[in-house]
């Protein structure tokens, strides 16, 4: 089959092609488990193969892919009508990015294949946690197992062939329940890297589960007694929970370099942030330094190789406050240094990845990870705040189109007044600005409050794809958000 | 190609009989095709062909599991594995807590009525010439073009061990959206178009709409909006996305018996939206790609949502029926053909609303970005204005507003502050391209004007 595949590529290359690539998937299979009340109402096993090809002809892209493997000359072919009819309309040619042909293999870190094990156990476990969660005001209860097995063979026409094999592992549990009024609320609890170096069957840790079972039930039973949050100004303090998606949504999409070049205007929207920006924009405090780290052990943001064949780095986004990088493939560097006439990008950042062999490789995130900083513990953290409130948990998250403006609502929070932490509030929401609210950051967790989140779900492109990535971030507190609205 | 697909669905039926299992086969198939344009350029030209076969099993009248693979029609022995697969899982499954009702086809059902082959088919060279005709003079250094032009073709079919019959359902559709953006202002203007035949397409009303737009935002200053409260006029698109949403926390069964609505069972009959609104899941209007029979065979016919404000009643999947008791009501389907009835004003284009006489200020919001539920009880949701907001102001003139923030209960905008709806009807694509593809459209009033809204959030600059 490798064999085949490089032979269409070169194929391609003799008919004009400036670049060929193939991704061929052997296989990919997921195995989903949901219980939901004690009912197992998803147990399903799936498994697909195919090849995505994709073309560079008179700087335009084509692509396509299939399953049947029968006519990969067709495949070929269809591809490279595709570019012909693209570079029809080429304002900007494309050009990639230079990097070394390589020859490697990534495997992700697992001890204990989860699809070796029986799905009797894996029930088993399910049943475990239902029981767990079933208690007092708990009205409705949820526990999911996501299990992706997939090997990827990339090739291109610069010489390089790459074989990844990769195991993915997703879990979590929620509880809901219903207050006087009528309302419903959440707490839940989504397995992340919990300090593991790796991520198989192992990571599923029972002990881990029943802890947090008996915290998000206690958390449920604590809001649906709670006073409404208040519509004031305070110090925000975000925990893990929402602050991976606070990075997600406001640093992580804003620093894609295809939407800050547009290429994202007509579905996920673009980037306040400009090519001019780099090296000079204050995006936040000085407490606040970010990279985007695809060297980080075991997580869904470390992949090895990206889908243009670039190694997984660890980059700076931002260095104590300043943009210094983005997150980039090898097409986007190479524009953006063109359009701004300098020198901006040194190379792919290695993030160019497809979620599948159907689909075309687009900027992801890898792991955007927030450093430690030196402002202690949550509770030294809280000791520090006079008047603020502490949020946890996502429950609703909408963001400007060119992630300018946000807005969080979250399962729980508690306030805190003179440093003390007070009372549980429900409804708890937050809004603000992107950059004053990240040059409010005053206070950043030491380590022990820093925590690597998966996110399994993250949505953008067209044909629409859903990625795997990681967040790695510490408590940290904000000051004068708007809450309560 | 039908009798080929229904040939191995019966196969595999036979081959499920023979070894006593009890399955449902569920067949999608897709040739799906997008071209994406971004910077004034073709960006991406793609297109796939899957097909993906899904098998659920059941063991005794509790235990179900199911496998899904993508495949091809000449792999008839991978799809007895996955047969195999789905009911070895089946018998390791829990138990359900009810008993989930068998499918049973009481006659085979063919619909191709919505299928145009023209459309399917269409060649690169015909959405190229379509698109450079949506865009045709708008275009400039500063001005760039982006959007989809996505078509393809559906194909479901299904079969079951409970009965001989099988379903067979094929439709082609086509999304277009067409986005002028100004390169260093990071303003957009949208149009878009909704087909389900070729002849559905006429690059003139995208092309008029964004010329339009594009006037105004080149010609009319911007402005930062004060927060408070407006009367704020929706577009169609803004319309479809948020009765969307009701889909999810407003009329579902299920979702009401989980707590996951903002209206209980005690709101049946009774009067909770404006009573110029009247809501109806169609299946007999065919822009909205519509499933004839759902899933389990029952005969899908116009299901009245709300009739002048009053909620008529839940819509019941098969399964969420079986867990809580409930009837089912036809909607185990991959969508519903929601039709939102016009009203008594006569406004059938922008300009034609621009240039209405008004009283006070009208805040136009054609799009909500990035909505999101905030509270599922209380049916509030929050998005933000994009692509093409106006200010319409009392005293004829137009400005181009900052996008603002919209944080709001479904029950409010669509409740008692309604203030009209245009006659006018507009077919609004709605698809995603996550997963199998699957077509949908709404048909809404062009405009719906709602008073008292209240905006939250207002940006200082584009």
């Amino acid at each position: 089959m490798i064999e085949t595949i490089r032979q269409h590529i070169e194929r391609l290359k003799t008919r004009g092609a400036a670049y060929v690539d193939a991704r061929w998937y052997p296989f990919e299979e997921a195995n989903r488990l949901f219980m939901l009340n004690g009912n197992l109402k998803d147990a399903s096993y799936s498994r697909e193969s195919g090849v995505g090809v994709r073309v560079l002809y008179k700087g335009a892209w084509g692509f396509s892919a299939s399953s049947d493997l029968s006519d990969l000359s067709a495949l070929f072919d269809k591809a490279f009508d595709n570019a012909r009819t693209a570079a029809e309309r080429v304002t900007f040619p494309i050009r990639l990015a230079e990097k070394d042909a390589i020859q490697a293999q990534f495997a992700s870190p697992c001890e204990v294949n989860p699809f070796d094990v029986p799905l009797a156990e894996k029930v088993a476990f399910l049943k475990e946690i239902d029981a767990r969660l079933n208690q007092a005001g708990v009205f409705l209860r949820m526990a999911h197992l996501n299990f992706v097995r997939k090997q990827i063979v990339f090739l291109d026409s610069e010489g390089s062939q790459i074989e990844k094999q990769i195991i993915e592992v997703f879990a979590g549990m929620e509880v809901n329940g219903r207050d006087a009024q009528g309302v419903t609320h959440e707490r839940k609890f989504r397995l992340g890297q919990q300090g593991r170096a790796t991520r198989g069957w192992e990571s599923i840790d029972r002990q881990l589960f029943h802890q947090h079972a008996e915290r998000i039930v206690r958390e449920l039973q604590e809001l649906l007694v709670a006073e409404d949050c208040p519509k004031e100004d305070r110090s925000v303090i975000l925990l893990p929970g929402i602050m991976y998606l606070q990075t997600h949504e406001t640093i992580g999409h804003a620093l894609e370099l295809d939407r800050i070049l547009g290429y994202e205007l007509s579905f996920a929207g673009g980037s306040f942030v400009t090519l001019d920006d780099f090296g000079k924009l204050r995006y936040g405090s000085e407490k606040l330094t970010v990279r985007a780290d695809a060297t980080v052990p075991n997580s869904p943001g470390s992949f090895g190789y990206d889908d243009d064949g670039v190694p997984a780095q660890n980059n700076l986004l931002i260095d104590k406050g300043i943009l210094v990088g983005a997150i980039t493939g090898r097409q986007m560097v190479e524009e953006a240094n063109a359009r701004a006439r300098r020198k901006i990008f040194d190379g792919s950042s290695g993030a160019n990845r497809a979620t599948s062999f159907y689909r075309v490789p687009i900027e992801r995130m890898t792991n955007i990870n927030i450093d430690p900083g030196n402002d202690g513990t949550l509770e030294d953290i809280i000791a520090g705040t006079e008047r603020g409130i502490i949020l946890d948990g996502d429950r609703s998250w909408s963001i400007g189109s060119n992630r300018e403006q946000f807005h969080f609502a979250t399962e729980i929070g508690w306030l805190v007044e003179d440093g003390r932490k007070t009372k549980v509030v429900k409804n708890a929401t937050y809004k603000g600005f992107t950059l004053p609210f990240w040059n409010s950051l005053s206070a950043v967790g030491d380590s022990s409050t820093w925590e690597l989140r998966y996110v399994d779900n993250c949505g953008k492109g067209q044909p629409n794809q859903i990625m795997q990535l990681g967040h790695g971030i510490p408590v940290c507190r904000f000051d004068n958000v708007r809450i309560g609205e | 190609m039908k009798d080929r697909i229904l040939q191995t669905l019966r196969d595999l039926r036979a081959y499920a009989l023979a070894k006593g299992y009890t399955v449902e086969i569920d067949y999608h198939e897709e040739a799906s095709s997008l071209m994406r344009f971004a910077n004034s350029a073709i960006s991406l030209n793609t297109n796939e062909h899957l097909i993906r076969l899904n098998i659920t099993a059941y063991d005794g009248a509790r235990k179900r599991a199911s496998y899904e693979l993508i495949t091809d029609l000449e792999k008839l022995d991978e799809m007895k594995q996955g047969v195999e697969v789905a009911v070895e899982m089946a018998r390791v499954a829990q138990p359900l807590a009810y008993e989930p009702t068998p499918t049973v086809f009481t006659e085979s059902f063919v619909d191709e009525s919505g299928y145009d082959d023209a459309l399917a088919e269409l060649d690169n060279a015909e959405k190229l010439a379509y698109f450079n005709q949506v865009a045709a003079r708008l275009e400039s250094d500063e001005i760039k073009l982006s959007g989809i032009f996505s078509n393809g073709a559906t194909t479901i079919a299904q079969i079951n061990t409970h009965a001989d019959h099988a379903q067979y359902f094929k439709f082609s559709d086509a999304q277009v959206t067409a986005v002028l953006a100004h390169a260093r202002l990071k303003w957009e203007v949208m149009a878009g178009q909704s087909a389900w035949r070729k002849a559905d397409l006429d690059p003139a009303p995208p092309h008029r709409d964004l010329a339009f737009l594009l006037e105004r935002y080149q010609q009319d200053p911007p402005l930062q909006l004060p927060l408070g409260t407006y009367d704020i006029v929706f577009g169609a698109e803004a319309i479809a996305d948020l009765l969307n949403f009701m889909n999810w926390i407003g009329f579902n069964g299920g979702s009401m018996k989980r707590g996951f609505s903002m209206l209980g069972e005690d709101k049946v009959g009774q009067k909770v939206l404006s009573d110029q609104i009247t809501l109806v899941d169609d299946p007999q209007r065919p822009e909205t790609f519509p499933f004839k029979r759902d899933f389990t065979g029952i005969p899908r016919r116009p299901f009245p949502l709300f009739e002048r404000g009053v909620f008529k009643g839940f819509i019941w999947q098969q399964d969420d029926a079986d867990e809580f008791g409930a009837q089912p009501t036809g909607h185990t389907v991959m969508h519903t053909s929601l039709v939102m009835h016009g009203g008594e004003e006569d406004v059938a284009t922008l300009e034609q609303l621009v240039r209405r006489p008004r009283q006070k200020d009208l805040l136009y919001i054609p799009y909500l970005h990035y909505m999101n539920l905030v509270n599922p009880s209380r049916g509030i949701i929050t998005g933000s204005s994009r692509f093409g907001a106006l200010l319409l102001k009392k005293d004829g003139s137009t400005a181009v507003p900052y996008n603002v923030r919209l944080t709001q209960s479904l029950l409010d905008i669509f409740g008692e502050r309604v203030a009209w709806l245009s006659r006018q009807t507009e077919v609004c694509n709605t698809s995603m391209s996550y997963g199998p593809r699957n077509p949908r459209a709404l048909v809404v009033p062009r405009f719906m004007c709602t008073e008292g809204l209240e905006i939250s959030h207002s940006n200082a600059s584009y």
